[in-house]
């Protein structure tokens, strides 16, 4: 092929087209790149102006920063502009004509939030504080304070339609917008409030790498971190979530974190924010490293190159829906340590060697206290004491507890093997409820797929979760799966049958009931239908679950309540079995088992096993419900323990008096259903069907003397299995009247042998040996 | 028990072989028997006479007993160690069925082999795809070892 010199441009220009377009960004059309573009000088000129700001000087063009509360004060229809007539900008005092804040929160931040007085390092602080704070969070005034205009830049709007190039200029006020309602207030007065702190030591440089540089330089004193806030009310009707930067001082135990928006660009106002509340000497050293260490974020990280079309909508959309949130925290010190013994803590946390730190004695991060503050919209919230332990010291205990589980499930196995050991024969396993084994391993297996999706959000935990879906997935699928095949394939033949009829023993004409074709599958039809069955039961449960826990709470409680009541009804389904299969008292099956050595009669289930899963699934449910400082925070219901425990109990105690009494002592005598029994009289026709060896009696029935009642002549019939001759009773006979009719059986197909053999048959296969129909369990 | 019922089919089998087939202990052992098969004459294998060794279980008639060629024979159904696969000597094993009922069913295994459940994959496929080939090396085989 010939390259001339349009194809050499036309692959130029794919290759161009190739390398450049998908510049990580996430812009898609002409509107976007202009959106970006716009957002971009924006940021630039608000850090030039941030560059150019002094501890001397006020916040000049940057967004949310234009007015300070004394302005809105007295206009409060004041358009936010820059300049404002007659607003001197080149100086700065931290009261309500500066700041964005009334005088009075100002008054409390300095009294009762930020009031630790650091006399020359009197108090040490954890330099590192990652971790998940909880505690309670109290509205303290709601329409109090003027409430801060912050306009919203109009190209932060998505396009209207396609054809829109050009991003809209100007600026629109959200309050002159349609009401918003509650979303821009806070209706609770007592709430609860989650904080969570990460630090950003490391920023990506550029969109594409995936490595991580270092900016700090003030890393002794200064942190940056990660500031994530929750607050609710009781019921979760109302949540109010920040997400954003906040800055550390770790020589004052103080944490100052701004929500970030379209409508207020709070990184410029952090070292201006942070000197509040500190002396007016303090107040220049605090901007200067505060402000530097702004710097340094933004010019390592790119802070402009890396912006993306995600951001931007994430900034209009927090701008739109939320109010803007300032949150000053204070520190509790840790001063039973000092700076060597901090840094031995934190490297063992980090890499755990065995250094001399004790690590089981060390404090929680405390906030002793906070205040929330909302300029735009006037909301004035405090807490006290919210606390949390080190985050790699939950992960240490989540790790314990997950090794716990994990010992668990082997028990359960073991517990489960020696279940299957003591039902190994057809005849004992069909008393084993399916229905019992299926809420089993429903558990069992919602556990291991739970295990599986955290194992893959908690990278930190992620072979300990791996081990433990692995034990419970083998539990739940290997073991328990393949009994429930069994039991299943044990009492196949009994599922035509309805449960009135197995309740009220046979109704149906035995006769009619047998000529239904009964189809035998084989197990491995059995099992490929019950390990579809349990799939889709596990992944339907999975979604529920995952799906209910964004669920309002009394909804998700609800939930939760009653699918831990049904799932722990676990053994009922089996006294149901037990009363439909009619075993007997313990002292009759000690009796039978003297007197005819047989050994099917007995309990289906061990007791072992019973109090075993019992104790083994009841106890997470007791420690979650009952430590109020369980690992997944879940609030404590002793009361629910309780009367769940007296539930289980309640099961087992009527288990057990159906081992000792017999499974249908609560039935009324009446009501107690025939089964098909075995030992009965053989009608004269059915002899003659029976007999296709032998003549029939009319011809001359082969008749034997029984040496034992030399005056009664029995009619015997050949037993298939060992091939010699069964003295029957016969109705129309008299002189077969000797013979016990427990020592034949008749099967419901009318075959009869002897009750040794065919019971012997039986512990194998439910299947006659003769026609291979099914066979009801004696 | 077992040996009781074994003894029974010994002397049923005594009394009234079945066609084709013979069968007995080995020695004084009651357990472990040796029977021989003719070819089936309208089968490839026509004209030999195949040897089997059998051993009952202790648990017998509720467990199957071992049965397997002695003799080499080439057929789908049938490896080069002499196994059979026949359902009945597995899971479909019934305490009704007998060592003559048994050997009869392997007597119509001969002459219709079931190559959709084939114990030697290759003998299968050429069962189902060239017959005469098929034909010609049991024909040589039964020649070859069972004459």
């Amino acid at each position: 092929m010939e390259i001339d010199g349009n194809t050499l441009i036309f692959i130029i220009l794919i290759l161009f087209l190739f390398f450049s377009s998908p510049g990580g960004n996430g812009v898609t059309s002409q509107y976007e790149f202009n959106q970006i573009h716009l957002f971009t000088q924006q940021l630039e000129t608000e850090y030039s102006a941030f560059q150019n700001l002094t501890y001397n000087s006020n916040f000049k063009n940057i967004t949310g920063l234009k007015l300070s509360y004394n302005d809105v004060m007295e206009n409060p229809l004041i358009n936010a502009t820059y300049p404002i007539d007659s607003k001197n900008y080149e100086q700065w005092y931290n009261n309500e004509n500066y700041l964005i804040m009334p005088d009075e929160i100002i008054q409390t931040i300095g009294d009762s939030v930020w009031n630790l007085t650091n006399d020359e390092q009197k108090n040490i602080f954890p330099p590192i504080i990652t971790s998940t704070l909880l505690g309670s969070i109290n509205l303290d005034s709601n329409n109090k304070y003027s409430k801060i205009r912050m306009p919203l830049a109009n190209f932060y709007e998505p396009a209207r339609d396609f054809s829109d190039n050009v991003p809209p200029m100007g600026e629109t006020y959200i309050d002159d917008w349609e009401d918003y309602g509650e979303i821009h207030n806070v209706t609770f007065t007592k709430g609860e409030m989650k904080v969570q702190f990460t630090h950003v030591d490391k920023v990506h440089t550029s969109l594409q790498s995936k490595k991580k540089k270092y900016f700090n330089t003030q890393d002794e004193n200064w942190k940056l971190l990660n500031v994530k806030v929750d607050f609710t009310d009781k019921n979760e009707n109302e949540k109010h979530s920040i997400n954003t930067l906040g800055i550390y001082d770790i020589r004052t135990g103080r944490i100052l974190a701004m929500s970030e928006s379209a409508k207020f660009h709070s990184l410029f106002a952090l070292p201006h924010y942070m000197s509040v509340g500190n002396s007016r000497t303090e107040q220049k050293e605090v901007f200067e490293q505060s402000k530097k260490l702004i710097a340094e974020y933004w010019n390592t990280s790119n802070y402009i190159d890396t912006l993306t079309m995600g951001y931007l909508n994430t900034m209009y959309d927090d701008a739109v829906e939320k109010c803007e949130f300032m949150m000053f925290f204070q520190l509790k010190p840790w001063n039973q340590y000092n700076k060597d013994q901090l840094k031995i803590i934190d490297d063992e946390l980090k890499w755990p060697l065995g250094r001399p730190a004790n690590l089981s004695h060390i404090p929680d991060i405390t906030v002793t206290s906070a205040l929330v503050y909302s300029p735009d919209c006037g909301i004035s919230l405090s807490t006290k004491n919210i606390h949390g332990e080190r985050y790699e010291l939950k992960i240490r205990s989540i790790r314990m507890h997950l090794l716990c589980g994990i010992f668990l499930f082997v028990a359960q196995i073991y517990l489960l093997l020696r279940q299957m050991q003591h039902t190994n024969t057809p005849s004992s396993v069909n008393k084993i409820s399916f229905y019992t084994f299926c809420m089993i391993n429903l558990v069992d297996g919602c556990l291991a797929t739970l295990y599986f999706i955290s194992a893959t959000l908690v990278p930190e935990l992620y072979l300990p979760l791996v081990i433990s879906a692995f034990a419970s997935f083998i539990l739940a699928s290997i073991f328990e799966t393949r009994y429930l095949i069994s039991v299943y394939a044990s009492q196949v033949n009994e599922r035509n049958v309805g449960i009135v009829t197995l309740l009220t023993g046979h109704t149906e004409d035995p006769e009619t009931s047998n000529q239904r074709p009964v189809v035998i599958p084989d197990e491995a039809s059995i099992s490929s239908s019950l390990y579809g069955r349990f799939a889709i039961t596990l992944i339907t449960f999975t979604f529920l679950i995952l799906n209910s826990m964004s669920w309002p709470r009394h909804f998700r409680i609800m939930f939760e309540y009653s699918a831990i009541f049904i799932l722990n009804s676990y053994w009922w389904p089996q006294v149901f079995r037990n009363a439909i299969k009619g075993i007997p008292s313990r002292r009759e099956r000690e009796r039978i088992e003297n007197l005819a050595n047989r050994r099917q009669n007995k309990m289906p289930l061990l007791w072992k096993f019973i109090i075993g899963t019992t104790f083994i699934r009841t106890l997470p449910i007791v420690y979650f419900f009952t430590y109020s400082s369980n690992i997944f925070r879940h609030h404590k219901d002793t009361r629910f323990v309780v009367i769940l425990s007296l539930w289980l109990l309640f099961q087992i105690a009527v288990l057990y008096s159906q081992d000792i009494l017999g499974a249908r002592w609560f039935l009324s005598q009446h009501t107690i259903p025939e089964g098909y029994t075995y030992f009965k009289p053989v009608s004269l026709a059915l002899l003659k069907e029976h007999d296709d060896v032998n003549d029939t009696i009319d011809t001359g029935n082969k008749a034997i003397s029984n040496e034992n009642h030399p005056s009664n002549i029995t009619t015997t019939v050949d037993c298939a299995i060992c091939m010699s001759e069964v003295p029957v009773y016969v109705e129309e006979l008299p002189e077969t009247h000797g013979v016990d009719i427990h020592d034949y059986m008749v099967t419901p197909c009318n075959h009869i042998f002897h009750t040794l053999c065919l019971e012997n048959w039986m512990s194998y296969k439910l299947q006659c040996p003769v026609c291979r129909a099914p066979l009801p369990p004696c | 028990m077992s040996s009781k019922r074994i003894s029974k089919e010994l002397r049923d089998i005594e009394r009234d072989p079945p066609t084709s087939c013979s069968a007995g202990p080995v020695g004084d052992d009651l357990y472990h028997w040796q029977a021989s098969i003719m070819g089936p004459p309208d089968s490839p294998y026509a004209g030999g006479v195949f040897f089997l060794s059998i051993h009952f279980p202790t648990d017998y008639p509720f467990k199957p007993p071992k049965i397997a060629f002695t003799t080499k024979i080439y057929h789908p159904n049938i490896n080069a160690n002499g196994n059979i696969c026949l359902d009945i000597l597995k899971d479909q094993w019934s305490p009704a069925l007998t060592l003559s009922k048994v050997l009869l069913s392997i007597c119509s295994l001969l002459t219709d082999a079931n190559p959709d459940d084939p114990l030697v994959p290759e003998i299968a496929h050429i069962y189902k795809t060239d017959r005469p080939k098929y034909e010609a090396t049991a024909r040589e085989w039964t020649k070859k070892y069972a004459v």
